[in-house]
């Protein structure tokens, strides 16, 4: 089956063990307000127009159609623009041809001691196709999946049966919160994220670090507490860049993340160590 | 960090050293000065400027160290003495009258000292550079003598060569001594930062260019590590000084514990642009199929950037000229693009291309004469012996390098031909030239064409074979060629800085890079190519066999420093680099750049007096590199992320 991609990319070192290659799936159920893969939420193909190199001759624009009054560029945009700056962002192709792909740095990989990583967008979203690659690199590949854990129980379980490790996001602990950053309950998150526990498949949790959303005492100390009465005692932060923003330019999209950026997101290491849980800082 | 070592390295930071400088205009501009904190000595004076004279290698340090001046100067009046030749006794009396006012030199200066500089310095310069040294501190204050003299005599990138051999006998001396592993590294850190003076004197093809190249570690004939004690003394004074100068080189091979290439990565993440790494598994085999005795070829050092040298023995000038690929290929696609029937036949057009182009290049520079360079001479193995200059029959080896800038981009375009010209008939020949002709204005869809065709560094073996092409053509001619200077060529993948004067004079080519830009740094991705990623790019350069184009010249990666950031992109980054030479690489260097610092150092450059790039085989203060180097660094950071 086909399923939609927008980038691989190869030596990725923080999503997780060894030496990795990272797919991104396209396609999030979730619209985080901080979300630095805008590019990853809708599932299906989109040109992207990257800022760097524009000399401004606004051939992309001419080439470009108008729907609802918002610029949409076209396949002539792309072949049109002189600094070649466009490009299609989302590939569709089959399992079988992304595991080719994925398997010719098998070797490399293997020296590493690493395999090939799942992301997205979130990579649920494509389940079957996530499944379907799963399958196909069991035995040849060590696998990793990245996921914000807002899906199906019942396609989650069947993930877990099939991938060597998961990156697992925890971000809100409170529900109305994380509704009002995410777009989405938490429920099923936890839920997902108690499933985990249970499954044994060896994973990491993974918290951003917000700016006054995320990284606020009562909500790392309850992502904390959760992590502990789990029986976990590491997990890895992630701190918010202001270069977040910038991508959304190449979508002709706004940025309002809702939440002050200058401010240092707090890591509040100490915290995390009252809860007997080590931290690392990516 | 000792109070001594961080008084010093105040005072290199403060510059106030250039105020000391003024103080002696009045001096004779090769007397050398001294500064408050000194224990080294030989600083040029403010009017001193290096002219270009010849140099680019490593003289004999273990000589000067065993023997000291006065000892070489009973050999050279023995041989002087015992010879007939009319002609060899001028010349090894030119040789002595340079030793002699190098020596003159010196004890001047031991007067200064005497009266004004610290008691220590004078005491070892009451022996050395006259006598053998016998402490570490004397080796260092010797060697510190004989580089300033052979700067004045304007020999220029004079590399330091395998420092952590021949010098280990005085660091174990040292340690029997009693000196502490604390001391020992004050005092080698002291001699660091003496390295980073006078540097802003130093000529070179661009500020920065000075060839002070420092090569550590390396394995013997029986595949033992030489990686020692005092090679480790000297990371670690690099990575606690973080300071330009010198250059880190490190010799691994398949044999390289990991420890050391995290180490290694350590420095890379200061941002240092070193260390190069160069395999011995494939140079010294390569070196050895070139002529070199193995000895010699076991004792490799880097010349100022990456080409492989013999320190002591060579005379080799490995960059004197280079094998302009993406032009020859252009020859080739003007004269007989439109008559070939198939590609294999275009193909035989271009290998003729580029033995024609061969032939020119050795042609030009077979009846080159060469300036004698007697002091150098004095510290090159041979030429006391024979009485004869370095340059003229004096050194064991004389031969040339020849470089090869933008293998990638024309085995792209080579690529490109393959596939929209003969495969897909896409594209007519004289389509191609009148695009090639207009720079590709209105040929904006044909050009974009010839973009998306596959480009090396994807790990794709039909472009990749292409590359493999071209290099065993040129290689397979060049190395071994006479050039009429007692010597042979040998083919290599550098560009220095040919991948920015090179491609000036390049027209625009079939991989779509237009008239005058740039081509990729040495052995590396072209330009503006979106390669699938790191592992991919590793893969495409090393498929070829490296040990028979082994001049030098390094695959460049430009890293983002966010795989610094923890211990754990360290110690995966350092093993990239170990499965790169694990896998028959022959050289590595890594820039950990920041694409967004490089854009504000252009606008700021107040704001980053510190910042330091890798350029093409040495790391360069980013604010005094001219603007196409800037900018060529900045696009190689495109696809970063």
């Amino acid at each position: 089956m086909l399923g939609t991609v927008f980038s691989i990319e190869e030596f990725s070192v923080y999503d997780g063990p060894g030496i990795r290659t990272t797919v991104f799936l396209k396609g999030c159920p979730l619209r985080c307000t901080w979300c630095h893969n805008p590019e990853g939420q809708s599932p299906r193909p989109e040109i992207v127009r990257s800022p760097n190199g524009c000399i401004g001759c606004h051939a992309c624009e001419r080439l470009g159609v108008y729907e609802d009054g918002r610029l949409r560029f076209t396949g002539e945009s792309i072949r049109g623009c002189p600094q070649r700056l466009l490009r299609l962002c989302g590939e569709e192709l089959s399992a079988a041809d992304l595991c080719d792909r994925l398997l010719k740095n098998r070797n490399i990989l293997q020296k590493g001691g690493g395999g090939v990583t799942f992301s997205g967008g979130e990579p649920l979203y494509q389940g079957e196709f996530l499944l379907e690659c799963l399958s196909a690199l069991k035995g040849q590949l060590h696998t990793a999946v990245q996921t914000c854990g807002f899906a199906q129980p019942e396609l989650f379980s069947r993930v877990l049966e099939h991938t060597d490790y998961m990156l697992f996001d925890l971000k809100i602990y409170d529900t109305d919160l994380h509704e009002k950053y995410t777009g989405v309950p938490n429920a099923p998150i936890l839920e997902n994220f108690r499933r985990l526990v249970r499954s044994g498949v060896p994973f990491v949790p993974r918290i951003p670090l917000i700016p006054g959303v995320t990284d606020t005492e009562e909500n790392l100390g309850a992502l904390a507490a959760l992590l502990r009465e789990n029986g976990v005692t590491y997990a890895e932060v992630l701190p918010y860049h202001k270069m977040a923003g910038g991508k959304y330019k190449m979508l002709l999209r706004e940025y309002n993340p809702g939440f002050d950026e200058c401010q240092e997101p707090q890591q509040r290491e100490e915290l995390f160590r009252e809860y007997g849980i080590n931290i690392q800082c990516l | 960090m000792t109070e001594f070592v961080s008084k010093m390295l105040q005072q290199l930071n403060s510059k106030s050293y250039r105020a000391c400088r003024s103080q002696s205009t009045a001096r004779e501009d090769e007397h050398p000065i001294l500064y408050p904190v000194d224990i080294f000595g030989f600083h040029h004076g403010s009017n001193w400027r290096q002219e270009s004279h010849g140099g680019n290698l490593t003289p004999d340090y273990p000589m000067l160290l065993n023997l000291g001046m006065d000892g070489i100067r009973q050999q050279l009046v023995t041989r002087i003495s015992q010879s007939s030749d009319p002609e060899r006794i001028a010349c090894g009396e030119r040789m002595l009258a340079a030793l002699d006012g190098a020596m003159e030199i010196c004890r001047t200066h031991r007067e200064t000292v005497k009266k004004e500089g610290s008691q220590t310095l004078y005491k070892a310069l009451c022996r050395v550079p006259f006598g053998p040294a016998e402490s570490l501190y004397e080796a260092l204050v010797s060697m510190k003598a004989l580089i300033y003299c052979l700067r004045v005599e304007n020999v220029d990138h004079i590399g330091l060569g395998r420092f952590d051999q021949y010098l280990y006998p005085y660091y174990l001396r040292a340690c029997r001594l009693g000196m502490s592993r604390e001391e020992i590294l004050e005092l080698l850190e002291a001699f660091f930062i003496e390295l980073n003076y006078d540097t802003d004197l130093y000529i070179g093809m661009l500020q920065g260019d000075n060839g002070q190249s420092m090569v550590l570690g390396g394995f013997d004939g029986d595949g033992n590590s030489q990686y020692n004690e005092l090679s480790q003394l000297c990371m670690e004074a690099s990575l606690e000084l973080s300071l330009i100068e010198p250059k880190i080189n490190l010799r691994v091979g398949k044999n390289t514990p990991p420890e050391l290439y995290e180490f290694g990565t350590l420095l890379t993440k200061q941002g240092l642009g070193f260390p190069q790494y160069s395999n011995d598994d494939v140079v010294v085999p390569g070196l050895i199929s070139l002529g070199y005795s193995r000895e010699d070829a076991l004792d490799y050092v880097v010349a100022a950037c990456w080409e492989f040298i013999i320190p002591g023995k060579g005379a080799d000038i490995p960059n004197i000229r280079s094998l302009n690929f993406p032009l020859v290929v252009n020859y080739a696609v003007r004269d007989h693009l439109a008559e070939a029937k198939d590609f294999e036949t275009f193909l035989t057009h271009v290998d003729a291309a580029i033995v024609k182009e061969c032939k020119r290049l050795i042609d030009a520079r077979k009846d080159t004469i060469f300036a004698e360079q007697p002091l150098l001479s004095v510290f090159v193995a041979g030429c006391v012996e024979s009485l004869r200059d370095l340059w003229h029959g004096g050194a064991v080896y004389s031969n040339f390098g020849c470089h090869g800038p933008g293998i990638s981009n024309a085995a792209d375009a080579l690529m490109a031909i393959k596939k929209l010209v003969f495969d897909e008939k896409r594209i007519s020949p004289q389509e191609l030239i009148s695009a090639l002709d207009a720079d590709f204005e209105g040929y904006t869809e044909l050009r974009n064409l010839l973009r998306e065709c596959p480009k090396m560094g994807n790990n794709d073996d039909a472009v990749d074979s292409l590359a493999s092409y071209l290099m065993t053509k040129f290689s397979d001619f060049m190395n071994g060629q006479d050039n009429g200077h007692g010597g042979i060529w040998r083919a290599g993948t550098g560009s220095a800085q040919g991948y920015v004067r090179s491609a000036r004079i390049c027209g625009a080519t079939a991989d779509g890079r237009k008239a005058a830009e740039p081509y990729g740094s040495s052995f590396s991705p072209a330009l503006d190519v979106k390669t699938t990623g790191l592992l991919s790019v590793i893969q495409s350069f090393t498929k070829h066999d490296l040990s028979t184009i082994i001049n030098g010249g390094p695959l460049t990666l430009e890293i983002h420093d966010s795989l610094l950031r923890n211990a754990e992109g360290i110690s995966k980054t350092a093993q990239l680099v170990k499965i790169f030479i694990d896998m028959g690489g022959h050289q590595i260097q890594l820039n950990a750049i920041n694409r967004e610092i490089l854009l504000d150092a252009q606008k700021h450059p107040e704001k980053y007096p510190n910042l330091i790039v890798r350029v093409w085989g040495w790391s360069g203060y980013f604010n005094e590199l001219e603007v196409d180097y800037q900018n060529h660094i900045i696009r190689r950071t495109e696809y970063l992320r």
